[in-house]
C-alpha cells in the first residue's frame, strides 16, 4: 500500500476556550491539543454545558479563543484573510434566521461567494461546484423549490450542500442531526461520511447522538471536565472514557455493545 | 479591483456636487438721486420714494425681526427699463439682475392676487377691487362687495397661503402677487417669481400701531398710481382716530380691561405693546397687562389671570366665545370674573361674512378709527351717545 | 447568487411602466393643458400659452424628476434596511433619520420663539434644507457611534426607535410654545412636498442620490450573503462590520438628502420592497435593486399624480397620499397571495 502523505488540516496547540467579559474570563475547557488530517469524519461529544458549541464556534472562527493557537492547513487562523479563510473552512449551524424565501438553488449558490468577484457573478466552474454539491446531497430535484417548502431533513441537506459548494478543506457542523427523525439522522450521517471519505474533507460535527457517532466516526473528541480527549471510538471505549461521561448512576456504558444502558 | 473604481467614481461625484454649490448674493446699496419721498408717518415697514423713471417701494418690515429690505421698482406704462442716463446710471433690468432690486412691476396693476383678507379693504377703498383675480382660501373673505365677485366666478380659488396652487396661479398670470409670510420661505411664491410674476411682500400684519397698520393703504396706492387718493383716505381715517382719541384724554376714570380666554389650560391674551392693547389704551381704558412685552400672544396660567383680572371692569374679546352660557359651559371659572357677572363682556365674533369669514380680521386693521369708536362707545358711553358699533357686540346670554 | 429563472421580462415591464407613469404625471395637473402642448414644451416646439410652457417645463418636469428620485431612493433604503435588520417592518427611517430631520426643521422654524431668535432669514432659502440635513446628520453620527460599540444589530433598531421618540418629544415641546403661523409652517413641511423645487436643488439631490445608489451597488453581493444572517455571512468571507457601516451610510445619505429636499415622505421605503417581492419573488438583490428603483419611482409618480387632484385647484399632501394609496395595495396583495414573501 502506498503511504499517502498525511496532511494535517486542523491543529490546535494548548487551546483554551471560553468567554471573556468585563468581570473576567470564564474558561470552559483548556489545554486542547488536536491534529486532525483530511478525509476524516470526527464527532464531538460531551454532556450539555461541556462546551461543544463553544469549541465549534471557536474552531470556526466565530468566537475568540482565550489562549492558544488554532491552525488551518498549517497557518495560524488569525493570519488568514477572511475571504481566504472562507475558501478553506465552511460551517453549517443551527438557529440562524435564514430567509426562507430563498430557493434551494439560490441558497446553495451563496456558498460560492468566497470565489466570485465584487458583484457576485458566477463563472462556469462556480456553476459546476453548485451542481455537484446538489448531486452529492441528493437535492438536485429540489433546486427550484423555495426553502419554506422543504422539510427539516431536506433543509438540513440543502444547508450542507451550500457548505459543500463552498469547496473547503474543512467543514464544521454544529449539531446537524438534532431535531431530525432517525431516518433523517441516518441519511445526514451517511452524507457526512461520504463527504469526508470520498471528497477527502475534514468533517467535524458536534452531536448528542453519541452512539451513532461511535458507530460511524473515524475519530471522536470527548469534552469532559474542561478537557478534550481525541481518539478513535474503539480506543476511547477501551480506555473507559465513556464510562464516566454521564454523572448519573442511572446510566452506564456497555463496552461490548458499544452503547449506553439504563439501570 | 472593479469595486475600487466605483468608490473613486463615488468620490468624484460627491466632489463635483459640492463644487457646484452656489451662494445667493444680495447687494444693498442703490445710488440714484431721489426726486421726492412720500410721507409715511406711522408705518415703519415701508417707504415710497420717487425717482426719475420709477417709484421705489421699499419694504423693510416684511416679517418680524427681519433685516432684509425688499425693493420694488414701480414703472409706469411706456417708461423705459433700459434707458441709462445721468440720473439713472444703471438700467432697471441690470439692477434686477444684480439683485439690487427685487422686482419690476408695471403700474397701475391690471390684475392682482392678494393673499390676506387685510389686503381686500385697501383695494375696495381705492376702488380697484375689480382687479383682484385670485385669492387663497376664498371662504375667509367677508366683504359683501368682493363676495359678489366671488359668486360671479371672477376670483379664482388658489388653495392655501402656505401652499398656493402654483399651476393655477401661473395660469392666472396676474400682474403682481401680494404675499405675506412668517419668513421668506414660501416655495410656491418662489416658483411664481421664477415664472416671471412679480411677488411683493406686504408687512401690514407686522406693524403694531393702529394707524401704522392702516397706513399700508398707501402701499396699494402706489401700485395703482393712486397715491393721492390713498393719502386722503388715510387722512380721514387718521383724523377720525385722533379726534376720538382726543375725547378720551381727559377722562377722570379709566376702566380696567381684561382680554382673551383659555385654550386647553393656558390663557392667551395680547401683550402690552400689541395692536389691541394700544387701542384699549387710546380708548381710555386701562389694560391690565399693558406693561407686558413680547410677540404674538402671551400664555398665562388661569391663576395669574384670575388674580389680576377678576375685578376688571370690562372684558374685551374673550377668544372665540360669544355668549355667557357657552362661556360658563366651557369652564366654570369664567363666571368668577366681575365682567362676566356684570355683563360687561364684548366680542367681535358675531360679525361674519356669508362664508364664515371674520369681518374683524379683514377690516379692523384698515379701520382703526371704527375699532376705536367701538371701544370708546362701550368703555365711555357718555362720549359717543349716537354711535352705532361696527365690530363689537355685547355677549348674548 | 444564481436565480432559478431570468427576471428580464418583469424588469422591462417595470421600465416601460415608469416611462408611461412619467408622461401621465407630467400631463395631468391642476390646470388642463392639451397633450400637444405638453409634448411641445418638452421638445421645444410651439406652445399655445406661454404660461403652459412654464408650467410643464419648470413646475411639472422638476416635480416628476423629484418624484422619481424620491421614490427610487426611499425604496432602495427600505430594501437595505429590511435585509440588514432581517425585519420586514424596517424602513428607511428606523435609524431615526427622519426624526433627526424633523428636529432640525423644528428648531429652525419653531425654535425662534422658544429661544428668542426671531429671524431665520439669515440663511435664505437654503436654511430649511440645511436644518433638515444637519438634523439627519447628527442622528446619523449618533447611530454610527452606537453601531461601532454595539455588536448586536437588533440593538441598533431599538436605538433608532428611541432616538425617534426623543426627537418627537422635543418637537412637541417646541410646538407647545410656538406661534400659530410657525406651527402651520412646520406642519406643512411635515406633509412633504415634491413641487416648487429649484433646478439647483434637484441637481444637488441628484448627486446625493447617485452617490447613495453607487454605495449600495458596491454591496449587493454582501446583501445577498446577509440573507443567511450575519453569522453565515461572516463564514462566507463578508466583512460584516464594514458592510454594516457602508449600508448605514448609503441609507443615511439617500434618506437624509431626500428628506432635506422633499420633507419626510412616509411609507414608500417600507412598502415598495414588499410590493416588488410579491411580483418578483426572488430575494436576489441583484434583481431586487433595479426592480425597487423602478417600482419606487412608479409608485411615487402615481401618488404625486393623485396628490395633484387633476383639474382641481386643491392639492393633497403627498405624505397622506402615499399611505392612502400604498397601504391598501399591500394589504390586497398579502390577502391574495396569503403569504408574506420575505
Amino acid at each position: 500500500m502506498e503511504s499517502q502523505p498525511i496532511h494535517t488540516v486542523l491543529s490546535t496547540e494548548n487551546l483554551s476556550i471560553g468567554y471573556s467579559s468585563k468581570q473576567g474570563d470564564t474558561m470552559i475547557a483548556s489545554n486542547i491539543d488536536l491534529a486532525i488530517p483530511q478525509g476524516q469524519l470526527v464527532g464531538l461529544v460531551g454532556i450539555n454545558g461541556a462546551g461543544k458549541s463553544t469549541l465549534i464556534r471557536t474552531l470556526a472562527g466565530l468566537q475568540s479563543s482565550l489562549s492558544g493557537n488554532i491552525s488551518l492547513n498549517e497557518t495560524l487562523i488569525p493570519n488568514i484573510e477572511p475571504q481566504a479563510l472562507a475558501r478553506q473552512l465552511s460551517v453549517v449551524l443551527t438557529g440562524q434566521a435564514i430567509s426562507k424565501n430563498l430557493s434551494v438553488l439560490e441558497l446553495v449558490s451563496l456558498g460560492r461567494q468566497p470565489y466570485t468577484n465584487w458583484f457576485g457573478s458566477l463563472s462556469e466552474s462556480d456553476l459546476q461546484s453548485i451542481t455537484s454539491a446538489l448531486k452529492a446531497t441528493d437535492t438536485e430535484t429540489l433546486k427550484n423549490k423555495k426553502c419554506y417548502e422543504l422539510s427539516d431533513g431536506q433543509l438540513q441537506r440543502v444547508l450542507i450542500a451550500r457548505a459543500l459548494a463552498q469547496d473547503t478543506a474543512m467543514m464544521i457542523l454544529d449539531e446537524p442531526m438534532t431535531h431530525l427523525d432517525l431516518h433523517h439522522k441516518a441519511s445526514v450521517l451517511k452524507l457526512l461520511t461520504n463527504i469526508a471519505h470520498e471528497q477527502q474533507k475534514l468533517v467535524l460535527f458536534s452531536t448528542h447522538d453519541i452512539e451513532l457517532a461511535i458507530a460511524q466516526c473515524d475519530q471522536m473528541i470527548v469534552l469532559q471536565n474542561g478537557k478534550a480527549i481525541i481518539n478513535t471510538p474503539k480506543q476511547l471505549i477501551q480506555k473507559g472514557v465513556f464510562d464516566a461521561l454521564f454523572p448519573s448512576e442511572n446510566v452506564r456504558f456497555d463496552s461490548k455493545a458499544g452503547r449506553f444502558v439504563i439501570g | 479591483m472593479k469595486k475600487s473604481y466605483l468608490y473613486i467614481l463615488l468620490l468624484l461625484f460627491l466632489f463635483t456636487g459640492i463644487m457646484s454649490c452656489k451662494k445667493d448674493e444680495k447687494e444693498t446699496i442703490l445710488e440714484t438721486p431721489m426726486e421726492q419721498e412720500f410721507t409715511v408717518d406711522y408705518a415703519t415697514g415701508f417707504t415710497i420714494k420717487e425717482f426719475p423713471e420709477y417709484t421705489l417701494l421699499e419694504v423693510s418690515g416684511a416679517f418680524p425681526g427681519t433685516e432684509n429690505v425688499y425693493r420694488y421698482a414701480l414703472v409706469k406704462e411706456g417708461a423705459s427699463l433700459q434707458k441709462s442716463s445721468d440720473s439713472n446710471p444703471e438700467s432697471l433690468t441690470s439692477l434686477l439682475a444684480s439683485n439690487k432690486i427685487d422686482a419690476i412691476i408695471k403700474v397701475p396693476l391690471q390684475s392682482v392676487v392678494v393673499t390676506s383678507t387685510t389686503h381686500i379693504p385697501s383695494l375696495e377703498m381705492l376702488g380697484v377691487d375689480q382687479t383682484l383675480t385670485g385669492f387663497p382660501n376664498l371662504d375667509y373673505i367677508s366683504s359683501e362687495q368682493t363676495r359678489k365677485r366671488i359668486d360671479a366666478g371672477q376670483i379664482k380659488e388658489l388653495g392655501q397661503n402656505e401652499a398656493i396652487n402654483t399651476e393655477v396661479a401661473i395660469d392666472l398670470n396676474p400682474d403682481a402677487v401680494i404675499g405675506f409670510g412668517v419668513d421668506g420661505q414660501n416655495n410656491s411664491l418662489n416658483s411664481l417669481e421664477k415664472a416671471g410674476i412679480p411677488v411683493l411682500y406686504n408687512g401690514d400684519w407686522v406693524e403694531k400701531s393702529p394707524l401704522g397698520k392702516a397706513e399700508w393703504i398707501k402701499f396699494f396706492g402706489a401700485l395703482y398710481g393712486k397715491s393721492k387718493e390713498a393719502d386722503s383716505i388715510f387722512k380721514s381715517i387718521e383724523t377720525g382716530y385722533l379726534t376720538t382719541k382726543q375725547l378720551t384724554q381727559n377722562v377722570t376714570k379709566r376702566p380696567t380691561v381684561l382680554s382673551g380666554a383659555m385654550y386647553k389650560d393656558v390663557w392667551y391674551l395680547p401683550h402690552g405693546e400689541s395692536w389691541p392693547a394700544q387701542l384699549i389704551e387710546d380708548a381710555g381704558g386701562d389694560y391690565l397687562w399693558k406693561d407686558t412685552q413680547g410677540t404674538g400672544s402671551i400664555g398665562l396660567s388661569i391663576e395669574s389671570v384670575l388674580d389680576k383680572g377678576q375685578n376688571a371692569d370690562f372684558w374685551i374679546a374673550p377668544g372665540q366665545f360669544g355668549s355667557y352660557s357657552r362661556l360658563a359651559e366651557a369652564n366654570p371659572v369664567y363666571a368668577q370674573f366681575d365682567a362676566f357677572k356684570n355683563k360687561k363682556t364684548y366680542t367681535f365674533t358675531t360679525k361674519k361674512g356669508a362664508t364664515g369669514g371674520m369681518l374683524y380680521y379683514e377690516l379692523a386693521p384698515n379701520r382703526p378709527d371704527l375699532v376705536l369708536k367701538d371701544l370708546v362707545y362701550y368703555l365711555h358711553p357718555e362720549l359717543l351717545p349716537d354711535y352705532q358699533p361696527y365690530f363689537y357686540t355685547p355677549f348674548e346670554d | 447568487m444564481k436565480t432559478n429563472r431570468s427576471y428580464t421580462i418583469p424588469l422591462i415591464a417595470l421600465a416601460i411602466g415608469l416611462v408611461c407613469c412619467f408622461f401621465i404625471n407630467i400631463s395631468l395637473g391642476s390646470v388642463a393643458i392639451p397633450l400637444s402642448d405638453v409634448f411641445n414644451s418638452l421638445v421645444g416646439g410651439e406652445v399655445s400659452k406661454s404660461s403652459s410652457e412654464f408650467i410643464i417645463h419648470d413646475y411639472r418636469l422638476p416635480k416628476a424628476i423629484m418624484a422619481i428620485m424620491t421614490g427610487s431612493g426611499l425604496a432602495v433604503t427600505g430594501l437595505l434596511m429590511q435585509t440588514l435588520f432581517r425585519n420586514p417592518l424596517a424602513g428607511p427611517f428606523v435609524l431615526g433619520i427622519s426624526s433627526g430631520a424633523s428636529l432640525g426643521v423644528a428648531l429652525f422654524i419653531l425654535g425662534g420663539t422658544a429661544f428668542g431668535i426671531t429671524s431665520t432669514m439669515a440663511f435664505g432659502k437654503w436654511g430649511l434644507i440645511i436644518a433638515s440635513a444637519t438634523g439627519s446628520f447628527l442622528v446619523f453620527l449618533i447611530v454610527l457611534g452606537v453601531a461601532s460599540r454595539v455588536r448586536d444589530t437588533m440593538a441598533l433598531l431599538i436605538i433608532g426607535l428611541m432616538v425617534g421618540s426623543l426627537t418627537s418629544a422635543v418637537v412637541s415641546v417646541l410646538s407647545y410654545f410656538s406661534k400659530a403661523e410657525e406651527l402651520q409652517q412646520y406642519i406643512f413641511w411635515s406633509f412633504g412636498s415634491l413641487g416648487d423645487v429649484s433646478w439647483q436643488s434637484i441637481r444637488l439631490l441628484f448627486y446625493c442620490f447617485i452617490a447613495g445608489l453607487i454605495l449600495a451597488m458596491t454591496h449587493l453581493k454582501e446583501l445577498n450573503a446577509l440573507l443567511l444572517g450575519d453569522t453565515y455571512a461572516k463564514t462566507l468571507g463578508v466583512n460584516y462590520t464594514r458592510s454594516r457601516f457602508v449600508i448605514i451610510i448609503a441609507t443615511s445619505l439617500l434618506a437624509g438628502s431626500i428628506t432635506a429636499f422633499a420633507g419626510p415622505i412616509a411609507f414608500i421605503g417600507l412598502a415598495v420592497p414588499h410590493l416588488i417581492r410579491q411580483i418578483i419573488p426572488t430575494s436576489n438583490h441583484r434583481i431586487l435593486f433595479p426592480a425597487v428603483i423602478l417600482g419606487g419611482a412608479i409608485l411615487m409618480l402615481i401618488c404625486d399624480t393623485i396628490a395633484q387632484v387633476p383639474l382641481s385647484e386643491y392639492t393633497l399632501p403627498i405624505n397622506a397620499v402615499t399611505a392612502l394609496v400604498g397601504a391598501p395595495v399591500v394589504i390586497w396583495l398579502l390577502v391574495r397571495k396569503k403569504k408574506l414573501v420575505f
